[in-house]
């Protein structure tokens, strides 16, 4: 290996870098603001008796999962204005395509979370005399909630991940500076490892909180 | 907008096949690659040996810590570079998908290996089982069949994530859709029809998890 | 026979264990002749369960010794890491715990011949014969091909006790193995105790039924605090109690003494 490293020429781009990083953390924000309150009212709709109701719900969230984020990304930008007529900005282009994708993930978080609470927990309600809101209210929610935490923090972790993908649609965010950054200065190695561990300094954090609440339920469980 | 014509992809239809059939093989071939580094490394993480350990754990942390597309990049963009060595863009996804998929099996592996109970450890030595004995006749088995159905997730994961191949022009099935949605400018029928190929095999394979899932616990409770 | 002064099938003497500053057992000596059946009782946290999973070897002792049938089985080391367990001397031990513990993903008759042929490399075909004749006594000769998530708790246990006996065990311990059991399995469990009671099977076995202990035993311990407080045949350890905390224990199983 005799390739000399030159990290100066990024540390003197880190301006445009971290603009982008700006635009990173806004698209996932947003998308989590999106998918935490589309997602639980996908995951009521989910669960509703009525089958006309539960089928376009279940369609929605089905496709959103068993399709790359990429396909549904590049389908959102090039097909909703033609269809729609709709002209929006690309960064709420962005926002709308990750948001809808991590609602349909976390509507099965939730649902899973909520179907998870122990029948007896409802009977134990029953028996208390709650009428079925209070159950809902004071029982299932407040249970399923806090057990759905993990994974709706390991999904707003991976859509911030997945935000590097509206790149390839020229969203300015992250991943678009450093690829820009790299042709420019023709430092692929400095530029992509640097950008990775920025990506990397966010993720990590968060991941090691979720393992730590993973620890902690399953010491109280245990 | 004009009516739709979903005609333009019939006529485009073998390509697409051929697009298609580029996906799978790339799917195939890094799950059995990275089924592999995945079980070796879900090992290192459980191991006694401190350097091993944290190695893998360095490793891991890593890939589920910063975009796939970034890992895509730097693989194709540096690797040749530090190693002054050619990378077709194929031999770059199968490296970067192979060490995706080997990041996210290794902690199926580590789960599933983590979930056998300390019981069956203890009728191991009250029945005096000699320790290579344990391992492939009570632990391994148990383990494999636990992860089972994440292992089937993960492979979903890993047939969805391959769309990112096309960001560095090989040409699966991303690449040869967004191509032709580009050079016939009809991109919601041809991108409807791609996403559809998607579904049409990831959907079923996520179904199966649940199904495969609930028989295997059902065995395996005791 | 039994009148003359048998040399001891377990010898035991000083037994420590503790787990951090936790101090379960405080210096145990026990000595078990061949043919006794030992019943174990006490409070929950009295030490019981710790005792028969050191006489397993499943433990690190802090201190203490024990011999099987003369041989040097378990010595104490320096530090609990160091206790020295002779591994052919433990294989001669056989052990059924409380939550069944078979492999689930064997079915029975796998269960029964893993150890004969992994242990002693007995030929498959010989060790089925074997396990299918247990089985057969312990009344499960229909179930050889199912696997243990199709049986009932009562089923299963029975099955551990086969698996337990494939190895010839010159001694058997019991760890509670009826109280995750329905009630009405609890007899099926029971009878196969005793049918091996009948046959002179050397046993130690933990127990919370009373029932049990008085029909099965030959000799009862009343463990609590990590001691033994009170050793004798059962109509004196369950009949009359010399000891004050025997009898207040006694006296709230059965709440009133017998």
């Amino acid at each position: 290996m005799n390739y000399s490293f030159d990290f100066q020429s990024v540390t003197r781009n880190l301006g445009p870098l971290f603009d982008g990083l700006a635009v990173t953390l806004q698209l996932t924000v947003a998308a989590n603001a999106i998918g935490l309150t589309l997602g639980f009212v996908l995951a009521l709709l989910l669960m509703s008796p009525w089958r006309l109701m539960r089928l376009p719900v279940t369609l929605f969230v089905e496709f959103f999962r068993c399709t790359p984020a990429l396909v549904q990304i590049i389908w959102f930008f090039y097909c909703v204005p033609m269809l729609f007529n709709v002209f929006l900005g690309s960064i709420t282009m962005g926002i709308l395509a990750l948001g809808f994708n991590l609602a349909a993930f976390n509507a099965e978080a939730y649902r899973a979370s909520i179907q998870a609470v122990p029948r007896e927990q409802l009977d134990a309600g029953i028996a208390l005399g709650l009428n079925p809101v209070q159950r809902i209210l004071y029982i299932v929610l407040p249970t399923a909630f806090r057990a759905s935490i993990p994974v709706l923090l390991t999904n707003g972790i991976v859509i911030f991940q997945q935000s590097a993908l509206v790149a390839i649609v020229a969203v300015q965010d992250l991943m678009y500076q450093a690829k820009s950054l790299a042709t420019q200065t023709y430092r692929p190695i400095e530029t992509f490892s640097v950008a990775a561990l920025i990506y990397f300094a966010v993720s990590f954090p968060v991941t090691q909180l979720v393992d730590y609440l993973e620890r902690r339920r399953l010491a109280v469980a245990g | 907008m004009d009516s739709l014509d979903f005609t333009v992809v019939l006529r485009f239809r073998d390509a697409l096949l051929q697009g298609l059939s580029t996906t799978l093989e790339l799917t195939l071939i890094c799950v059995v690659l990275g089924c592999s580094i995945g079980f070796a490394v879900g090992l290192a993480r459980t191991s006694t040996n401190l350097v091993l350990r944290n190695l893998s754990s360095v490793y891991v942390e890593f890939f589920r810590g910063t975009p796939v597309l970034i890992q895509l990049f730097w693989i194709f963009f540096c690797l040749p570079l530090l190693l002054g060595i050619e990378l077709s863009n194929f031999a770059s996804g199968v490296i970067a998908l192979t060490l995706y998929m080997g990041a996210i099996t290794s902690e199926t592996f580590r789960a599933s290996l983590k979930s056998i109970g300390r019981e069956q450890y203890d009728a191991c030595v009250a029945l005096g089982l000699p320790r290579w004995t344990q391992i492939t006749s009570v632990v391994l088995p148990q383990a494999l069949l636990r992860a089972i159905p994440t292992l089937l997730s993960n492979c979903v994961s890993l047939f969805k994530e391959s769309a990112l191949v096309s960001a560095v022009g090989m040409a699966d099935l991303m690449f040869i859709g967004s191509n032709i949605s580009n050079n016939t400018a009809r991109p919601v029928e041809v991108l409807t029809v791609v996403a559809l190929i998607y579904f049409v095999i990831a959907f079923p394979l996520t179904r199966a998890v649940t199904v495969i899932e609930r028989r295997i616990l059902q065995k395996l409770a005791v | 026979m039994r009148d003359q002064p048998a040399a001891p099938l377990v010898s035991a003497s000083g037994l420590q264990k503790s787990y951090g500053a936790l101090k379960v057992l405080k210096g145990i000596d026990l000595t078990m002749k061949p043919g006794e059946r030992l019943v174990v009782i006490g409070p929950s946290g009295g030490g019981k369960s710790t005792l028969l999973r050191v006489m397993m070897g499943l433990e690190t002792i802090n201190g203490g010794s024990v011999t099987l049938a003369g041989k040097p089985y378990i010595r104490a080391g320096a530090t609990p890491a160091r206790t020295v367990i002779d591994i052919a001397v433990r294989r001669s031990i056989g052990m059924v715990f409380q939550h069944y513990t078979l492999f689930p993903h064997l079915n029975v008759m796998q269960n029964l011949i893993l150890a004969p042929c992994k242990v002693r490399g007995e030929k498959k075909a010989k060790a089925s014969e074997r396990a299918a004749a247990l089985l057969s006594r312990f009344g499960l000769g229909e179930k050889l091909a199912a696997y243990p998530s199709q049986l009932s708790g009562g089923q299963k246990q029975r099955v551990a006790i086969a698996r337990a006996l494939m190895l010839d065990p010159k001694l058997m311990l019991f760890d509670e193995v009826t109280s995750a059991l329905d009630p009405e399995l609890v007899g099926e469990v029971e009878q196969v105790i005793l049918q091996l009671a009948k046959q002179d099977m050397p046993m130690m076995i933990v127990t919370h039924d009373m029932w049990f202990a008085k029909n099965i035993a030959s000799r009862v311990l009343f463990c609590a605090g990590g001691v033994i407080v009170e050793d004798g045949p059962p109509e004196q350890v369950l009949g009359s109690p010399k000891e004050e905390r025997t009898r207040d224990f006694i006296d709230r199983v059965f709440h009133i003494r017998q």
